[in-house]
């Protein structure tokens, strides 16, 4: 009964791993076209240097090993040329690799040139499925580990997962290297399968169908590669079955198909399979187990020390001179007019624009060429002015990755069972669910990230950058957008961080809520600090208002800096804002609430 | 009680494995529709009760689908000859590779297990040395009607063909050429990244070094290419006698009209790829003067050929090509194989294909030989006004 099938159900086996070689590139964002050519490669070095002299399987599993080495390494020397490229660049880079490895074939001596290498059958279809099922298996146990979800991470935003201390350029490039043995193991087990392997079998064409299959299946769940080949393996034997006449209808109703499935189903077959997101459980509270511990400077050490930093783009100066020191336990506010030059200054401090002049030094680090993630293993941590959250993850998931550095690798020891990795990972998810529950979103962790509701998206971020532990936050205008009650329980989650003595550092329109929220403002007004110090003594400057509101000879009472600080005290109901931010406000105004937002208009 | 369950399942699971098993091995059936396979008489008054299962796997779609297409036609024109002639029935299907070798496999695993009498085809060569081994070893009769490499029917003694190798024709395409136009030295032109033109070429360089004439210089490019000006420029300036080409037709024709274009007026000899009237007709003029051998010759007038064409064209009202000739004339040596024991027995009809000589057919007096392959005289043509004629 099995038998009738078997050539057909080994043809899906040998079309899924094939696609899982796409798959394990596509998973990282990865759009590559150069699996052929690691296939082409690995097929003809298999098939040739496998030993004749042994029996068959002992061969065919020599010819595997061969084989699969071949595409690794062919996958390291095409990748870290390429491995900057991004998208179509990437794509069309590795398609010529494939185009320049058939040519090359094709004009070998060896490889029997166009007309082909002959190679025994060996693989059965038992074979065929054992090696799916191993592929499968790899890239399952994947899936949860702090490897997978990096991949993940960076699929969805490179930016933020590089800072959240994922190096991008080995996860890739790792990624990649997969790439390359999967399909090296396809190109050898096609070979011992379909007796005569020429150059051409692994053209463009073939690379565009391993490429359809991954994406039909579905790219972001692992049994995805299985379904897009079971469908379009299947799809013409069932129009046969019928009895559809054969001729371009069949190809044509195939594409037909194809394009429906993309259009309905745009994240695959396997995103018609529900995705559970598990959940940590109750028990076992033993918090820091399992966790990397991290060292935190102590109270007064200094945490960032800037020296005459400026940054140019091209003759605009967006940062001038910045000289500042922020020592551990501090919140500092930075605030200033749009335009100020805000971003750019902490987009400095967090590594991901390098300086034009002068040094800075964070929590030991010097700022300018050290990579993002080599910043964010320091100990910082950020937030965005837009939201980059991991759209597609679950906001749990989400803040996994952003425990990326505090949790150990786990998914060699995921492939092997180990409980240590389940250790580790439990504690990785208890790490997350405390986070989560810090920014009250515990309700919501199965939720995808792009899902959530703008406030909601706003505090899983602050929740993603907490997950690290990190000795410095950086927060980039978390109250954008919130309503005041939001924002008063947002200045209420800063204070309490600082009491745990996170030093945090945050740019804010919402002037009020920084005003009873820091312990030191800084003001930037076309890249430079003009005000620096305790938030009373900075509310009352005349430069700083002047700068708001462009006259000094306004009324400081009228001021919005003043308005804000005193809706945002009462609407936090906090007693410990310095009480003299609010004591050049006129009484018959107290008690009505502006909206946060106010000061964004008054720039 | 629940063990008690799981105890009968299994044990119904292990009969069903076994009872398929079985089947298996009797070879899909074949043995409980034998005894309709074999009938009374011999020969014209042979009668068979039950319809001869036949399968044909084509190349309708993908690359080679123009090769399939004609042979799909020269396939149905037989078989539609053979119901009115009555006695045994076909039920051939025929089905669609997609120019792919999974398809090609694919497919005749499907056929071996639905019990077919023989399989026609594959298309193309390579399709044939990774599919045919199926065939052979499963004990099924395997009619080859387009491959034309070598080694196909070395697969095993089920494989047969009735087309001519290109081993077979350019040798005689070669000699009759080096006489008539008294070649010295040729340009040899050729598309590497081809399975069967790369064949053709190699079988072309063995020809000219038997004849003893010179190649000058040996040009290769891509099957996909369109754009031969600067090859042919370069093949001008050794001043050959003859152009010889291996190329599928989609290249020769640029190949061609370009090479007339740069005043290259010396004869242009090509391989199997050029046999098509597609030459004529998209080339032109330019057609004129090119040599090619071929297995099938258009214009003999053996009666066979005669009806062939006439019915042909009744039928689709086109010139047919070597390929539906080779199709017809394959289904056509199947019903003879099959009449010779009157039986359409799998193992009946290897022996009686193996038996075949020197049967009046389209291609002429045709036989199989001790290898499995075909033996009729080849045919060297020359395009002169717009057909092809006997190079002579």
């Amino acid at each position: 009964m099995l038998d009738q099938y078997a050539t057909t159900l080994t043809f899906i086996a040998l079309g899924a791993i094939f696609a899982y070689s796409f798959y394990a590139v596509l998973i990282a964002g990865q759009l590559s076209l150069g699996q052929a050519g690691f296939a082409s490669l690995a097929a003809f070095s298999g098939a040739y240097l496998a030993p004749a002299d042994v029996a068959d399987v002992p061969a065919l599993l020599i010819a595997v090993a061969i084989g699969m080495s071949v595409g690794a390494l062919g996958a390291v020397v095409l990748g870290l040329p390429t491995m900057h490229l991004r998208g179509v660049f990437l794509a069309i880079a590795t398609l010529g690799f494939a185009e320049a490895v058939r040519v090359v074939l094709l004009n070998q001596e060896w490889t029997g040139g166009a007309q082909g290498l002959g190679v025994p059958r060996v693989l059965t279809v038992g074979m065929a499925w054992t090696a799916l099922a191993l592929v499968a298996y790899w890239f399952w146990r994947m899936g949860r580990s702090r490897y997978g979800r990096a991949l993940e991470a960076i699929r969805e935003d490179e930016l933020a997962a590089r800072s959240m201390g994922i190096d991008v350029g080995r996860h890739r490039l790792a990624a990649f290297i997969t790439a390359g043995a999967v399909a090296g193991l396809y190109g050898v087990l096609y070979a011992y399968y379909v007796r005569l392997i020429a150059p051409n079998d692994f053209d463009f064409v073939a690379a565009v169908e391993g490429l359809v299959t991954a994406v039909v299946g579905g790219s972001t769940m692992f049994l995805g590669p299985l379904l897009g080949s079971g469908f379009q393996t299947i799809v013409p034997e069932i129009q046969r079955a019928v009895g559809v006449e054969a001729g371009w209808i069949r190809p044509f109703l195939a594409s037909l198909l194809l394009l429906v499935v993309i259009l309905f189903l745009p994240g695959g077959l396997a995103s018609l399979i529900p995705r559970r997101t598990r959940m940590p459980s109750g028990d076992g509270d033993d918090s820091a187990a399992g966790l990397a511990g991290r060292r935190h400077p102590a109270a007064g050490e200094p945490v960032v020390t800037l020296a005459g930093l400026s940054k140019e783009y091209g003759g605009v100066h967006a940062v001038r001179g910045v000289d500042l020191e922020i020592r551990a336990g501090e919140v500092v506010g930075l605030i200033g007019p749009n335009g100020a030059g805000k971003t750019t200054l902490v987009n400095m401090v967090s590594g991901l624009v390098p300086p034009s002049s002068g040094s800075a030094t964070v929590l030991g680090t010097t700022i300018g060429s050290t990579p993002v993630h080599r910043i964010a293993a320091a100990g910082v941590s950020r937030t965005f002015q837009h939201s980059k959250l991991f759209n597609r993850l679950s906001a749990l998931e989400n803040v996994l990755v952003g425990a990326h550095l505090v949790s150990r690798p786990t998914f060699l020891r995921r492939l092997l069972w180990l409980p240590s990795a389940r250790r580790d990972e439990r504690a990785a998810l208890r790490q997350a669910a405390r986070c989560l529950e810090r920014v009250g979103l515990s309700e919501l962790a199965g939720s995808r990230a792009e899902a959530l509701s703008y406030g909601d998206q706003r505090r899983l971020e602050i929740a993603r950058a907490l997950a690290s532990d990190p000795s410095l936050l950086i927060l980039d205008e978390p109250a954008a957008g919130m309503n005041h009650v939001e924002a008063a329980r947002l200045s209420e989650l800063i204070r309490s961080l600082a009491r745990d003595g996170l030093t945090i550092l945050f740019i804010e329109h919402n002037v009020g809520m920084v005003l009873q929220t820091c312990t030191r403002v800084v003001v930037l007004n076309f890249g430079e600090v003009i005000a620096s110090g305790a938030p009373d003594e900075v509310a009352a400057d005349p430069a700083v208002i002047e700068a708001y509101l462009g006259s000094a000879d306004d009324d400081a009472g009228e001021s919005p800096l003043a308005g804000d600080a005193r809706s945002g005290a009462t609407a936090a109901g906090a007693g410990d804002a310095p009480p003299d931010a609010v004591a050049n406000v006129r009484p018959g105004a107290a008690g009505t609430l502006d909206t946060p937002d106010t000061s964004r208009d008054a720039t | 009680m629940r063990t008690k369950l799981h105890t009968v399942a299994a044990a119904g699971a292990a009969a069903l494995l076994l009872a398929s098993c079985g089947s298996g091995e009797s070879g899909g059936g074949e043995s409980a529709a034998s005894g309709a396979l074999t009938g009374e008489g011999s020969g014209e008054s042979c009668t068979i009760e039950g319809e001869v299962p036949l399968g044909a796997v084509l190349s309708l779609t993908g690359a080679a689908a123009s090769y399939g297409e004609s042979q799909q036609r020269g396939l149905e024109l037989a078989a539609a000859e053979l119901a009115e002639q009555g006695g045994v029935t076909y039920d051939l299907t025929i089905e669609d590779d997609q120019t792919d070798p999974r398809q090609a496999i694919t497919l005749f695993d499907e056929f071996v297990n639905d019990g077919v009498s023989l399989i026609i085809g594959p298309t193309l060569s390579n399709a044939a040395v990774q599919a045919d081994p199926i065939a052979q070893d499963a004990g099924v009769p395997v009619l080859g009607i387009s491959n034309t490499a070598a080694g196909v029917t070395e697969i095993g003694d089920y494989i047969f063909r009735d087309s001519l190798t290109e081993q077979a024709v350019i040798p005689q395409t070669i000699a009759q050429a080096t006489e008539q136009f008294g070649l010295e030295n040729v340009v040899v032109m050729y598309s590497n990244d081809d399975a069967f033109t790369e064949s053709g070429y190699e079988a072309f360089a063995a020809a000219l070094e038997e004849e003893g004439v010179e190649i000058s210089e040996t040009i290769t490019f891509s099957k996909s290419d369109t754009d031969f000006r600067a090859l042919l420029t370069q093949a001008q300036e050794s001043d050959p006698d003859a152009l010889v080409v291996s190329a599928l037709i989609e290249a020769a024709v640029p190949l061609v009209t370009q090479a007339r274009e740069l005043g290259i007026d010396v004869p242009i000899i090509g391989g199997n790829g050029f046999n098509n009237p597609t030459l004529m007709a998209d080339a032109g003029e330019a057609a004129e003067g090119v040599v090619v051998g071929a297995a099938w010759n258009s214009s003999s007038d053996n009666p066979e050929n005669q009806a062939f064409l006439e019915a042909y064209e009744a039928e689709y009202g086109a010139q047919p090509d070597q390929f539906a000739a080779q199709a017809y004339t394959g289904l056509k040596l199947v019903d003879q194989a099959v009449r010779a024991n009157c039986s359409a027995e799998r193992d009946s009809i290897q022996e009686a294909l193996g038996q075949i000589e020197d049967v009046p057919t389209v291609l002429g007096e045709f036989s199989i030989d001790e290898n499995r392959d075909a033996d009729h005289p080849a045919v060297v043509q020359v395009v002169e006004n717009g057909e092809f004629t006997v190079l002579e």
